[in-house]
């Protein structure tokens, strides 16, 4: 086996190839801009030049004289759409702030015109010749502007529940034998997937289908029903592939609704690409945060108090926070706590969530802070975290479902050989080169939510599956193929899975890394409702025990710890004792503690997620070690990485070849937000300057070694029946503070703003 | 991109050709302004007239009328139905549009498609033969050099040229010359290892 297929430990599934790979090396995987269309009318979008202000008026000779045009749709004249509700707060938007409803402006590039024409290139060719003639009003850009308010969390979004808090951390700080205190910082980000925001409309009648890349088809289809004051069973949502989203197709943006109505009014089918430039302003980012932390701690190591105060940024209209004290508040044992969050308004576009959203920024300070801890005590930072690790979290007393934290430690420490590092800084060097070992915890909450999914079976052991879930990257075609091929005991190879399709039942946003386990768990039931009615016609005359149903299968190496149980089964005859040659059963499943409305919820396109730190009498994480070897050039100042490593322990794995990929995806996009990405901000103009990949750096070949994965056996049978954790987010979280410890290894400058870039660092 | 001198002498896609393949037709005149010719009267005339154009792609010739301004990657993409060359940027920033045109390596998104007439144009959908899919789209399975794929077409055709320009005969030489496409799920080591793995895949080929 390959290091790209690892060889499965205990409780993971077969390496098998992506059930897509075949139409992704070929070209006809097809992504929503790939749809052919029957004479579709091009769109291009004209975005607003200013951050706030008023729009006075339009000058169009010029792009109305550009042959081929067809409408240009600005305030004046479009549809007036209803209001979109924030997805925190019921909704499915990622933001409220609507376009071509007035003359107002509440961001740079906002969307102010749309001009359809025959040929995409006269489309842009309108686009350009626009004219927006603006009243404009000096924006506040981000923290320290003027004109910003900032105002609690909690109290103002919904999502954001309690400001952790347990003891009494004033006292304790004070009294505490070694303190630590220190303030982060983390810039702008824009997730940038390959794939564009693409958007192509068709109506057929009063039906209309949707072609664009989401990560959350049944949101989507109910947003923009509502947005267009139609039945949403009059709407779908088509994505078959996703190029890329990393939360940035999570939630309903403007666009779709405004194109949905402008084919409507043209009667044709509209299909839009927006600029690379454009996604940059039209859909969200991960805002910039600020941190303040403290810590007490023994001369043991023990931490005696935590304090964690968080700032972030969000637009005028919406309260939007990533909140991630909910996590590092509970990850080491410390008796005396409290945290705070507070939202900064600016004049900009509304954030959201990006790969991670709440662990990237706060992990980064608190595993900073750590770090800084352990040099403090004079300590190695691996024992700070074995003498602080715990089973049950530190503010209600919860216990960790499981916790593989340590053995991810010693695990990963020994694969990097971490006892090589001598512990004084700048004390390692080769060459020109300062040389620097880092590490730093990674975590990612457990998350599940209600979903369906409809098996069929036929005699000759061929099966097609069918859930509304999404492939992103994430593997998800090939996960459910497994879970269904295990639980019916047939070869992987006979299993079709049809996903990305609002038509299909219904699974939830493929986010918060809930997919595999949401999506796998229920893919699971409906198969045992399969094995059910076949057993039930062998042995029609006996009634069953639920544990003799678990013991019916039919047989095949089974993997997940569901199916670990289930024994042949007789196919041929159970089909004849049914008289039929096909079975389908329909089924819905929610996770343990899920609330009443979770199915309803469900079905209007609104998820209820479970897990993390918020079930009722557990707690239920993912975690990971991070090892990170910088190399800093004593003239230059270049900083390079040539090793990463990363463990990672998130219960059963369903398929060691495509986790072992989002895992390294994950260490990546974790070195990038150390070292490469920053959305800059003019705050003159509140505008973003860099919005293109030219100019926003991410990680190319060449800025990426040595990326080495180790998946750690885990098995946790409290939190689903898939018995998954889900590890899209757990790879980037954790790692842009092991670059810094490193760098700080390297170096002995501390670096707590981020990225640092080699102008930083005053060697 | 790489610059001429690591091209090996061949059936040149240069300046020349450009405008050699480009003379005669309706476009003319775009292709001189943009040479920095000053424009002559046709330049006035109204950029936005549809012009004929045929492309040899995938060793199939295709007769188009399109807007001259229309980009090879827009002409593969809307009016071929040739889509699996892919649009990340429409700037030349990205790589997911790279195609073969004679046999080198070039971003679609920034070559008019009147400019590739008379050229060898070969796109991901041209690669696999009766089926069989390429040493590289096999390798790219072998070692899932690729996660939501949306790079991928660009990869692999960047990857044959890769190793056809003899940059594959190292990891870092590899990364250095495939660090023109970007991939945002960040595949980069599995990328490595299959171009790695098609070259030598690609070699024995040619040997046998
Ligand atoms: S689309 Fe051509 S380089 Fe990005
Ligand atoms: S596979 Fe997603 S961008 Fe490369």
């Amino acid at each position: 086996m390959s290091i790209t297929a690892p060889e499965p430990k205990a409780n993971m599934g077969q390496p098998i190839p992506r059930y897509d790979a075949a139409a992704k090396v070929t070209g006809k995987a097809q992504y929503a801009a790939d749809v052919p269309l029957v004479n579709p009318a091009y769109a291009c979008l004209v975005t607003s030049s200013i951050a706030k202000g008023r729009i006075d008026g339009f000058d169009m000779t010029a792009a109305k004289q550009v042959r081929g045009v067809i409408d240009i749709v600005t305030h004046e004249n479009a549809e007036q759409l209803k209001e979109a509700k924030l997805f925190s707060n019921g909704g499915y938007a990622g933001t409220t702030i609507q376009p071509l409803k007035s003359a107002d402006v509440a961001h740079t590039g906002q969307i102010v015109a749309v001009v359809v024409a025959e040929t995409f290139e006269a489309a842009q060719q309108a686009a350009y010749a626009m004219k927006v003639n603006y009243t404009a009003a000096m924006p506040s850009a981000t923290f320290d502007s003027a004109g910003t308010t900032s105002a609690p969390a909690k109290g103002q979004l919904a999502q954001f529940k309690e400001d952790p808090k347990v003891g009494d951390f004033a006292k304790a700080f004070n009294d505490a034998e070694i303190k630590v205190s220190a303030a982060y910082e983390t810039p702008p980000q824009h997730h940038n997937p390959m794939e564009l925001f693409a958007t192509s409309c068709v109506w057929l009648g009063d039906s209309l289908t949707i072609y664009e890349p989401s990560q959350y088809v049944y949101g989507l289809k109910n947003g923009v029903a509502e947005q267009l004051g139609i039945d949403a069973d009059k709407v779908r949502v088509i994505n078959a592939y996703v190029g890329g989203a990393f939360g940035s197709k999570g939630s309903m943006t403007p666009r779709t609704a405004i194109i949905a109505s402008i084919a409507r009014r043209l009667g044709r089918p509209v299909k839009l690409v927006a600029t690379r430039a454009q996604g940059f302003t039209i859909a969200t980012f991960r805002a910039e945060t600020r941190h303040e932390i403290q810590i007490g701690a023994r001369r043991d190591g023990h931490l005696t108090a935590l304090r964690h105060e968080s700032w972030e940024v969000s637009s005028r209209p919406d309260p939007y926070a990533v909140g991630g004290t909910k996590t590092t508040t509970r990850l080491y044992a410390c008796p005396n706590i409290e945290s705070r969050v507070s939202i900064v308004r600016a004049d900009r576009n509304t954030p959201g969530f990006m790969r991670s959203p709440p662990e990237v920024p706060y992990m980064f300070a608190l595993e900073s802070a750590m770090d800084e801890l352990a040099v403090a005590l004079n300590m190695d930072p691996v024992e700070l975290r074995r003498v602080n690790d715990t089973a049950k979290e530190p503010i209600s007393g919860k216990p960790y479902t499981s916790r593989s934290l340590m053995a991810c430690y010693d695990q990963g420490a020994r694969a990097f050989e971490w006892e090589k590092r001598s512990p004084q800084p700048k004390s390692m060097t080769e060459g020109d080169w300062l040389i620097g070992y880092g590490c730093a915890t990674s975590c990612y909450p457990t998350q599940m939510a209600p979903a369906a999914a409809r098996v069929r079976l036929q005699r000759d052991g061929r099966v097609r599956v069918e859930i509304a879930g999404q492939e992103i990257g994430n593997g998800a075609y090939t996960v459910i193929g497994q879970a269904a091929a295990e639980k019916l005991g047939v070869p992987v190879e006979k299993v079709s899975v049809f996903i990305g399709d609002s038509d299909l039942p219904p699974a939830p946003v493929a986010g918060g890394s809930n997919s595999t386990a949401s999506t796998c768990s229920t893919v699971i039931k409906v198969c045992e409702q399969v094995r059910q009615k076949l057993f039930e016609a062998l042995t029609s005359n006996e009634s069953l025990t639920n544990e003799a149903k678990g013991t019916v299968g039919m047989g095949q190496t089974p993997s997940t710890p569901s199916a670990s149980n289930d024994r042949p089964l007789d196919l041929e005859r159970a089909f004849d004792a049914l008289g039929v040659s096909v079975v389908e059963e329909y089924g819905e499943w929610k996770p343990e503690g899920a609330p009443m409305d979770s199915f309803q919820a469900m079905y209007k396109g609104q998820v209820r997620m479970v897990g993390g730190s918020e079930m009722k009498d557990k707690i239920a994480y993912a975690f990971g070690a991070e090892f990170v070897e910088v190399r800093v050039n004593k003239w230059t100042h270049e900083i390079r990485v040539p090793r990463l490593v990363g463990a990672f322990a998130a219960g059963h794995i369903m398929n060691p070849r495509t986790a072992r990929s989002q895992l390294m995806g994950g260490l990546i996009w974790g070195m990038s937000s150390a070292l490469h990405e920053a959305t800059e901000l003019d705050e003159r103009y509140a505008r973003y300057v860099n919005d293109n990949l030219a100019d926003y750096l991410v990680p190319v070949n060449a800025d990426v070694s040595d990326v080495d994965v180790i998946l750690v056996a885990e098995q946790d049978d409290h939190i689903n029946p898939a018995g998954v954790k889900g590890i899209g987010e757990l790879g980037n979280v954790g790692t842009n503070a092991a670059v810094c410890n490193a760098i700080f290894h390297a170096t002995g400058q501390r670096l707590r703003k981020l990225p640092v870039r080699l102008e930083k660092l005053e060697i | 991109m790489t610059n001429q001198k690591d091209f090996p002498a061949g059936p040149g896609f240069n300046r020349r050709t450009f405008i050699g393949a480009a003379a005669g037709t309706a476009v003319a005149p775009i292709v001189a302004k943009a040479a920095g010719a000053s424009g002559g009267p046709a330049a006035t005339s109204d950029p936005s007239l549809p012009v004929d154009v045929s492309l040899d792609i995938n060793s199939a010739t295709r007769s188009l009328r399109i807007d001259a301004r229309t980009t090879l990657l827009d002409a593969l993409r809307e009016h071929t139905g040739l889509t699996g060359s892919k649009k990340g940027c429409d700037h030349g920033q990205c790589g997911a549009c790279t195609v073969l045109i004679n046999g080198r390596r070039v971003l679609s998104c920034l070559t008019l498609a009147v400019v590739a007439q008379g050229q060898r144009i070969v796109t991901i959908e041209g690669l696999a033969e009766d089926g069989e899919l390429h040493p590289m789209q096999q390798a790219f399975v072998d070692q899932d050099a690729f996660q939501c794929g949306y790079c991928t077409p660009g990869q692999i055709m960047s990857g044959i040229a890769c190793v056809r320009e003899g940059h594959a005969g190292s990891d870092d030489a590899i990364r250095e010359y495939m660090s023109g496409n970007i991939c945002r799920c960040a595949a980069y080591p599995n990328i490595v290892a299959a171009v790695r793995q098609a070259a030598r895949a690609m070699s024995d080929e040619q040997k046998g």
